[in-house]
């Protein structure tokens, strides 16, 4: 077994026109046993900087609290808010810091930028950075992910549009993964509004 | 067959120093591999430490380039401190201290050799665990084993300049046909009182032995070739 | 007072913490995690007036392309680039760390950086740690000294040639170097070259795929051709998209507007003294 597959999980980012969601499921498992299914593993960075951590839940918690005392420095130091692609530096950093003996977690961070430009990232577990500019998935379900990605997304998409985009490939994409599911987080952001809704799944 | 390109990368290597009267011949091949790939099919094992002292480098081709990175900085420091070139024994003693207090990390055998004005031409051997041997004629790497009887048949003492480094390019060309982590050309340096020679020998110049074939465009020579036949059923 | 018990930022070098969880789990049968590789073909040469980089685009994590246009060629200083293959994490990370080194470098020394230079500090990182950090590179840069181009393996050993190629898909581009490199090549044949040992690679390796980069360096000029040749186009797009019919079930919705931000223009010269 791989270590990933330990507690499950499914992260997907997608870009629109202007916005950005980030999804992922509910599911938190020991191996085939469901602990919870409203678990929380979508962090707000800031209003507009958003991070989700796949992998195994207790790193994934550590290095949260890890990335928040480090954004919280960064915000007294220098009275703003962490662009995402220096936040994703600062991610990628504390990662490959743990080359030889990593953090189980692949992160996925999303945000808008200079301009409310949107900004996607992925990493594997010691901080390899993929910037894409269409999506990005990670978890358990990445395999499947990338397929219904692949082909449901299209570019300059709306947020309602986005919305619906992601949430189907999400749930389509972990109900043919056994270790996660149980409903999605979906985040949809744009430059005025942050909505966040919880989407209905199968609860097998 | 998956050439695994993560092996280390080595040196499966011929390299001999040879003195004579007045000078040294050093020469080596020029095969670098990895696993079963070769990496490098002219590379350069006779490097440069100072005017005067070159060394043959077998093994690990990462641990034998950062002993004599190390050697070269140290000798450099060495004569500009002394204010005279350093003696071909001092260069060799280096090695042998860098080899000797690091052998649990380093796979290399190296062989120095040089010319100074106190000793004339030395030869050197630091095998793997940094033994320092002054010798009239060392040979090292994977392709030596063929070539320990030649020497003890065709080496002698006092041979002319010319006399030695035929030697050493025929005892290469030897251990390239025979050993197959050996290969590519052969290059020697000479070192006397005149100062260095480089020379270069490509491989389809070399000397053909047993059952060896001469170097051909296509493979469709080969086949339409009277004699001999490779592929004869 | 002892050590602080909080991580403060200014540290550097790795942090072994972890290893020995993650040893014990690995002996519990819990594998760690496969690293993104980029099972790559890369490659360089050296032409009539400088030096050509190439290389192809494809990212993966075991059998999975996780990238389908990645940059390998790699940012050292503005006369120097550098193609990385083995894993993504370290070939970022080391050429990063040279190339920042190098930036200073030329700060303290007011002088353009040599290809030496980044070779020697590229090696003696990867020889410290013997082969762990699995970076392999092809380094080329036009300097004061002339056009250079060496390969360095994740072990710390360097070659210096005139034509190299490196990653799971170096022996079908170097096929096609042994075939057809002849010196003094133009800069034309020399994009041509590479190309062809690029696609060679893309075609023939399964860990190398989509795009062609190509960088060539000329003594005070650069090319970076990102994409020079695309011969893996997309042809499965559906134009119109997915209606989705039947709409998702939403639970719960929660918006929350965000605060406009008002950026405050100072009136006048404030600052003027």
């Amino acid at each position: 077994m791989s270590i990933f597959e330990y507690n499950g999980s499914a992260l997907i980012a997608m870009v629109g026109k202007n916005c950005f969601a980030i999804a992922s499921d509910r599911r938190l498992g020991v191996q085939l046993q469901t602990i919870a299914t409203d678990f929380q593993r979508i962090y707000k960075v800031h209003d507009k900087l958003f991070l989700g951590l796949s992998g195994l839940a207790t790193d994934a918690q550590t290095l949260y609290q890890r990335l928040v005392f480090r954004h919280k420095l960064y915000q007294l130091r220098e009275e703003r808010d962490m662009k995402p692609e220096t936040f994703a530096s600062l991610v990628s950093a504390l990662l490959y810091e743990k080359r030889f003996g990593p953090y189980f977690c692949q992160p996925v961070i999303a945000g808008l930028g200079d301009g409310d430009k949107p900004f996607i990232c992925t990493m594997d577990s010691i901080g390899a950075k993929e910037l894409a500019k269409d999506f990005v998935v990670a978890g358990t379900a990445s395999e499947s992910l990338y397929g219904a990605c692949e082909s449901m997304f299209k570019p300059d998409m709306e947020a309602e549009e986005l919305f619906e985009t992601v949430s189907q490939a999400l749930l389509s994409s972990v109900d043919r993964d056994c270790l996660s599911g149980w409903g999605g987080h979906v985040y949809v952001v744009t430059p005025t509004e942050i909505r966040e809704r919880i989407l209905k799944g199968r609860m097998d | 067959m998956e050439p695994n390109l993560n092996e280390p990368h080595s040196m499966g290597t011929t390299i001999i120093g040879v003195t004579y009267n007045g000078g040294v011949v050093l020469g080596a091949d020029s095969r670098t591999s990895t696993g079963m790939y070769i990496a490098n099919r002219a590379s350069d094992k006779i490097t440069q430490l100072t005017d005067n002292v070159y060394i043959c480098r077998s093994g690990s081709a990462a641990d034998s380039q950062i002993v004599s990175d190390y050697v070269r900085y140290f000798l450099h420091q060495h004569t500009v401190q002394l204010g005279q070139p350093a003696t071909v024994k001092v260069a060799a003693n280096l090695v042998r201290l860098i080899s000797y207090n690091n052998k649990n990390m380093l796979q290399t055998g190296l062989i120095v050799g040089g010319w100074d004005k106190y000793e004339g031409g030395k030869i050197y051997g630091i095998p793997l665990g940094g033994t320092l041997i002054e010798q009239p004629f060392a040979i090292g790497g994977s392709g030596s084993s063929y070539l320990y009887g030649f020497f003890d048949q065709a080496w002698r003492e006092g041979m002319t300049k010319d006399e030695a480094e035929q030697l050493v390019v025929k005892a290469v060309s030897l251990a390239i046909a025979r050993d197959g982590a050996s290969g590519g050309v052969v290059r020697t340096v000479i070192i006397n009182s005149e100062g260095v020679t480089r020379n270069f020998y490509p491989g389809d110049t070399l000397p053909l032995w047993h059952e060896e074939l001469p170097p051909q465009n296509s493979l469709l020579d080969i086949l339409s070739a009277p004699s001999p036949e490779p592929m004869s059923t | 007072m002892s050590k602080a018990v909080v991580d403060l930022p200014p540290k550097g070098g790795f942090s072994f913490d972890l290893c020995r969880r993650n040893d014990m789990l690995a002996k519990k049968g819990v594998n760690p995690p496969s690293f993104r590789k980029t099972g790559t073909t890369i490659v360089g040469l050296i032409f009539q007036d400088g030096v050509i980089l190439g290389a192809d685009t494809r990212a993966t994590e075991g059998p999975i392309v996780c990238d389908k246009n990645c940059e390998k060629i790699h940012y050292m200083a503005p006369n120097i680039y550098c193609c990385g293959a083995g894993t993504a994490a370290d070939t970022e990370a080391v050429t990063d760390m040279v190339s920042s080194q190098l930036q200073l470098h030329r700060y303290h020394t007011g002088r353009e950086s040599r290809v030496v230079t980044a070779l020697t500090l590229l090696k003696r990182h990867l020889f410290s740690y013997q082969g762990h950090v699995q970076a392999a590179l092809v380094l080329g840069g036009v300097d004061v000294t002339g056009p250079h181009l060496h390969t360095i393996y994740p072990h710390g050993s360097t070659d210096t040639l005139p034509y190299a190629t490196m990653g799971s898909g170096s022996l079908a581009a170097m096929a096609v170097f042994e075939s057809k490199y002849k010196e003094g090549l133009t800069r034309d044949e020399g994009i041509q070259l590479v190309a062809e040992a690029i696609c060679s690679g893309i075609f023939n390796d399964l860990g190398s795929g989509s795009n062609v980069d190509i960088c060539v360096i000329t003594k005070g000029h650069k090319d970076y051709l990102r994409n020079h040749l695309l011969p893996n186009p997309r042809t499965y797009i559906s134009e119109k998209g997915y209606p989705f019919p039947k709409k998702i079930e939403v639970l719960l919705t929660k918006i929350t507007p965000l605060k406009e931000k008002v950026e405050i223009i100072e009136a006048g010269d404030a600052m003027e003294e």
